[in-house]
């Protein structure tokens, strides 16, 4: 959805990415199978992290070796599906339709007539994902609406329209029962939801101010023509540097898995280099050639 | 209790220096430092409670095994977990938030601050506190500034700002993100993986 939390792929093993890309594979498999074709355009980074934070067990993953569209000459090896994918999967369908109803509820009709198809066309997929997972898809609707009001508040900080995002990815972490487990995962989660959201913030800044749409970071700091002061920007940093230590400190909590090096490398590397990317205006390639579209 | 080795994630045959190292890289990675106002700091306690006990374990077991080789190593075990207790003396109003949000009834404090009629220095300090608590980094910096400012000569408060300034200091070993330090271009992959595959077919 975002495509923030991946691994810095140069510090990862070639046995890593090996693996790391095979779950990539097994989560759009299991999108295809739960979900139709099409679902497969809403695979991301994001949700791979995700499923490979709340996969069961410490073994190797099993692998199977699948055809894939995106290249159809070449076999390529994939997770096999089993339950934590299919969760994931479902997880993104919702997030991703709400997503679009939240673009098509913000702009006007012929803007969005793209989105307003795409939304029709998801519709039958959103509901049997919301069926399947109901919790989460309360958790989704309830708090993006909570978000919709703070928008329209004035006092509302930067903190408080991250966290109704942040509660969000925390819900991802519900199923797991022990509380030993669901604890750690939770504060991860929510610190991830809460680094992605104002990043991500930082990141529409320019296109936000230039179309007066809301944005939470005007209310917090006053950034002139779209771009933050080097004081805000590094006060800014500090903050998401902060979540990011405090998803480290929520990881080492965690019992080691099959995934743990990898998810390391994503926590401790990735992330801290999507930031420095974003802060230095050099941030998702997809995102800037939407950009220039515009 | 489990294997201490396992817990160390050494193997017995280890010697005794991998077994310090390994033990000292743990007791960094749960250092009480870095779980400060962290709401899983009970958690990380119970880790270095359980760290400490496989290392006590393992050096007694292996002192009584080889007599005379026991090195000076005992008894290195890092204590922790007591920086957790607040300087206390303020009113009965405000120890009563601080309990609970000791205690993790974040809401119920949340709405005892808001009810409060006060908004001096110490008013600030809980609000920071709870909004740290929460996940509100940003609006926690803010409220402990203003204690800060309002109250210079407060141990407590600064120590507050410089921990929210620092955060858990930990990364592991080898992981330090630098944005320069990743020296390798398409190419050098590239080269790299023909060379590679050069050398597999050899075999």
């Amino acid at each position: 959805m975002f495509g923030y939390i991946r691994p810095l792929k140069d510090e990862l093993k070639v046995r890593e990415f090996e693996q790391f890309k095979a779950c990539y594979c097994g989560l759009c498999r299991a999108l295809k199978k739960e979900y139709g074709q099409f679902s497969r355009f809403l695979l991301t980074y994001d949700f791979t992290f995700l499923a490979m934070l709340l996969w069961d067990g410490r073994e190797e993953p099993k692998t199977v070796s699948a055809r894939c569209p995106a290249s159809p000459v070449r076999r390529k090896t994939a997770c096999e599906l089993s339950p934590v994918l299919a969760r994931c999967a479902g997880y993104s369908v919702i997030l991703s339709w709400w997503k679009l109803k939240d673009t098509v509820d913000d702009e006007g009709f012929f803007t969005s007539l793209k989105d307003r198809f795409l939304l029709l066309f998801y519709k039958r997929q959103y509901k049997k994902a919301s069926r399947l997972y109901p919790d989460f898809k309360e958790a989704v609707s309830e708090n993006l609406s909570a978000l919709r009001q703070l928008e329209g508040q004035p006092g509302a900080t930067m903190d408080a329209c991250a966290d109704r995002f942040a509660r969000i990815t925390r819900a991802m972490a519900a199923d797991a029962a022990q509380p030993e487990i669901r604890r750690p995962l939770e504060q991860l989660l929510y610190h991830t939801g809460r680094f992605i959201y104002l990043l991500d913030a930082l990141d529409d800044l320019p296109e936000d101010v230039a179309r007066g749409r809301f944005n939470p970071l005007v209310g917090r700091f006053d950034p002139e023509g779209g771009r933050l002061s080097e004081k805000d920007s590094a006060a800014l940093k500090e903050t998401l540097e902060h979540s990011g230590r405090l998803i480290g400190a929520a990881f080492e909590l965690l019992p080691v898995g099959a995934w743990t090096e990898i998810l390391k490398n994503i926590i401790y590397l990735g992330m801290p280099q999507a930031l420095n990317r974003v802060f230095a205006g050099t941030g998702d390639v997809n995102r800037r050639r939407r950009r220039a579209k515009h | 209790m489990n294997d201490p080795y396992s817990v160390l994630g050494v193997s017995p045959s280890a010697t005794d220096d991998e077994i310090k190292k390994a033990y000292r890289e743990l007791a960094r990675k749960y250092h009480p430092d870095n779980y400060h106002d962290n709401p899983l700091a009970d958690l990380a306690q119970e880790k270095m409670k359980e760290i400490n006990e496989a290392y006590d374990t393992i050096l007694k077991s292996r002192e009584a095994g080889a007599g005379s080789r026991g090195q000076g190593g005992a008894s290195g075990s890092y204590g922790g977990y007591t920086g957790y207790t607040r300087a206390t003396g303020g009113s009965p109003e405000f120890n009563r938030i601080r309990t609970e949000i000791n205690a993790g009834n974040l809401e119920y404090a949340e709405q005892l601050l808001n009810a409060s009629q006060t908004r001096n220095a110490e008013w600030h300090f809980l609000m920071g506190s709870l909004c740290y608590r929460k996940g509100w980094l940003d609006d926690a910096r803010r409220y402990f500034q203003i204690a800060v400012s309002m109250e210079p000569g407060n141990r407590e408060y600064a120590q507050a700002m410089e921990l929210i300034n620092r955060g858990p200091a930990y990364t592991p070993y080898g992981y330090n993100y630098s944005p320069n330090a990743v020296g390798c271009s398409t190419c050098d992959i590239c080269s790299a993986f023909i060379c590679a595959d050069l050398c597999c077919n050899c075999f």
